[in-house]
């Protein structure tokens, strides 16, 4: 199909707001909204000139936003007069690859994941992180990549309702697979993401052998099958909010859910009737990945990676929005009643795994197709 | 004024409703039709995932099969409240107008999640029949094939009762009363004299139904536990979750031409012309 788009006019208008910014007259937030409201930020000529006045931190938006405003924005201006402003709108590795390649970077620091820093990495449109400025002791092994640093942890965790459950609470994922034992309805992501794991570790699999059983064809048919097998029992959640329901409206008394929403689920629910197992969970970080020739400079925000690096800001990342810090050493600092839903504490690291995106980029559509078989058929 | 006039203003006012048509619906329906047969590859490869697909065939044999017994019970439900509105005239009667019309003012989003409220594992209906001690622990209602199908004929109920009805009123109490006249008990008088008279409403009715709930999207998406996967979410879920345009598009292009097959198959038993057209 061929792209009708008038892109003459669009590029005369961004032209029109190229010149403004670069007269002053136009901020770099309002340029880039500009930009962003043409649906052109790729169709820029390179005319906009790197002025490291300022830092734009990209992330997804929500509340994620105001808390990376509050714990790193302000905290970073307030100590190198540099201001940083935070752009909620989703660094998606498409989106990146587009502003780079039109030459109009407006983005200096985007909050993406291990998959799509891999694939911007292969197709040379990050910078590497300078580690002597960004300290690799201070990220979780194997989430320092050349073109990106870890950010923060999430995990899939076993959650479960202990006062539906009568107080019998599943420990592990063979718990989970037991409907004789544990009554009631589970519930899995409508993805296989996070869930082939758990599916794995109910066979009684060690979790360090996980994906080394996935990657055999016969591992992928015998976590499918153990779907099919407790069908009966699932409801699917498609979003973070649809898991937070679930347990919200007791429809489910286990899940394999998120941290993150888990961290909110237990100040919601009742004392006793929420609770988290981070046994056989599976650790997705977020990474740090640097457009290339990004306005600010490497220097400048390879500086402010550092600066996040900080345990006590990890901390505070922690107590607001259930991420975990990426730096280990944050564990000591966490407060007491908030240490068993760290994903990263000293206990719930030792019985996690690192979520594997090399599996899931050769192994995923064809899981997808058979796990959605598995449930409906 | 000759003929040619005529013909001129007819389509002068046919032309407005036929652009829209031809520009934003024809027009984006070639296009779905091109992507399906161009994306990655050109040539049937979609078609060909698809048929192997059992994932694809049990969503298209589900979506049929929620959608015909979403009509089968819109049309048993609806038949009889279209049969009171229109037989037996009250003061009632443009209260229960209102209350048929009343639900297309509310979004189907915010009736599904109405739903969701009363058939939840602790919601109204399970409450009230555990605090009576009918049941013990509370029943599965909903994320299950039988919560989408009640909301689903909730929803769709309207479409059923208006062309029965507006059929309905179009029928003379002549013939049945000169059935009972002449003898004929009250059901002879409505099995043979009246019931055939509303056929075309109910067929207008039924293939409303049926039609619409095909490409039904919101209510299975909400009420079946992601285990009721119809067709339309299968779509959604293939584009959005993948970005596989290909596909998706070749499942829509697969739902249009089932959906053309059932009209023409009900085309063969029944006039549509009659029964979609001319209500009497």
């Amino acid at each position: 199909m061929t792209d009708t788009t008038d892109f003459e006019a669009k590029r005369d208008i961004a032209d029109i707001a190229v010149e403004r910014y670069k007269q002053g007259r136009l901020t770099r937030r309002g340029f880039i909204a500009a930009m962003g409201a043409l649906g052109i930020l790729p169709a820029l000529g390179s005319k906009v000139s790197a002025q490291a006045n300022e830092i734009v931190v990209v992330n997804w938006g929500g509340t994620a936003k105001d808390v990376l405003e509050e714990v790193l924005a302000e905290t970073y201006t307030a100590e190198t007069g540099v201001p940083v402003v935070i752009d909620g709108s989703g660094p998606s590795a498409g989106k990146i690859r587009a502003m780079v390649e039109s030459g109009a970077v407006v983005w200096d620091l985007c909050d993406s994941g291990a998959g799509s820093a891999i694939i911007l990495e292969q197709q040379g449109i990050t910078q590497p992180i300078d580690y002597s400025i960004v300290d690799k002791s201070k990220v979780l092994e194997g989430t320092a990549y050349n073109n990106g640093v870890g950010n923060y942890i999430y995990s899939y965790v076993l959650a479960t309702n202990p006062k539906m459950l009568g107080g019998n609470v599943p420990q592990n994922w063979a718990d989970v697979w037991n409907t004789k034992d544990f009554p009631g309805m589970r519930t899995f992501r409508k993805s296989v993401r996070g869930m082939l794991e758990s599916a794995t570790m109910a066979q009684g699999i060690a979790p360090e052998e996980v994906y080394s059983v996935l990657n055999t064809e016969d591992g992928i048919a015998a976590a499918i099958a153990k779907f099919r097998e407790l069908r009966e029992n699932i409801i699917v959640w498609g979003s973070g909010s649809d898991s937070q329901n679930l347990f919200l409206q007791e429809e489910v008394a286990i899940g394999n859910i998120w941290s993150t929403r888990a961290h909110l689920l237990k100040d919601q629910m009742d004392e006793g009737s929420f609770q988290v197992s981070f046994n056989g969970g599976v650790m997705a970080p977020g990474i740090w990945v640097v457009p290339k020739d990004n306005p600010a400079g490497t220097e400048e925000v390879m500086k402010f990676i550092a600066h996040a690096q900080k345990p006590e800001l990890q901390v505070k990342w922690l107590e607001l929005l259930g991420s975990g810090p990426i730096n280990p050493a944050a564990a000591p600092m966490v407060p007491e009643e908030l240490a068993r839903w760290n994903p990263t504490s000293p206990e719930n690291l030792a019985t996690q795994i690192l979520y594997n995106d090399e599996w899931y980029a050769k192994h995923q559509v064809a899981a997808e197709e058979m796990y959605v078989d598995a449930l409906i058929n | 004024m000759g003929r040619l006039n005529e013909k001129v203003s007819y389509w002068m006012l046919v032309a407005p409703a036929l652009t829209i048509m031809i520009v934003f619906y024809i027009l984006p329906v070639l296009g779905i039709w091109e992507i399906a047969f161009t994306e990655p590859t050109t040539g049937v490869d979609n078609f060909v995932k698809m048929a192997e697909s059992s994932a694809v065939k049990t969503s298209f044999v589900l979506t049929f099969r929620v959608a015909a017994i979403t009509t089968l019970g819109c049309l048993l439900l609806g038949y009889i409240v279209a049969y009171s509105i229109s037989n037996f005239a009250n003061k009632f009667t443009p209260l229960m107008l209102a209350l048929v019309i009343l639900p297309f003012w509310v979004s189907v989003l915010i009736r599904s999640f109405s739903w969701i409220v009363l058939l939840g594992r602790s919601g109204l209906v399970n409450d009230t029949l555990r605090d009576t001690g009918i049941i013990d622990s509370p029943l599965r209602l909903m994320h299950n094939e039988f919560g989408v199908l009640i909301a689903m004929i909730h929803v769709m109920l309207p479409f059923a009762i208006l062309p029965m009805m507006t059929n309905m009123r179009g029928i003379s109490d002549a013939y049945v009363k000169a059935a009972r006249g002449l003898g004929a008990s009250e059901w002879t008088a409505f099995w043979n004299v009246y019931f055939p008279q509303t056929i075309p409403g109910v067929m207008s009715g039924a293939l409303l139904v049926f039609v619409l709930s095909l490409g039904f999207y919101v209510t299975p998406a909400l009420l079946g536990g992601g285990r009721v996967l119809m067709i339309s979410e299968y779509i959604t879920y293939q584009i959005q979750e993948f970005l596989n345009w290909g596909l998706g598009s070749a499942l829509s292009v697969g739902l249009l031409v089932a959906t053309a097959l059932v009209l023409l198959i009900a085309s063969r038993f029944i006039n549509l012309r009659s029964a979609l057209l001319e209500r009497k």
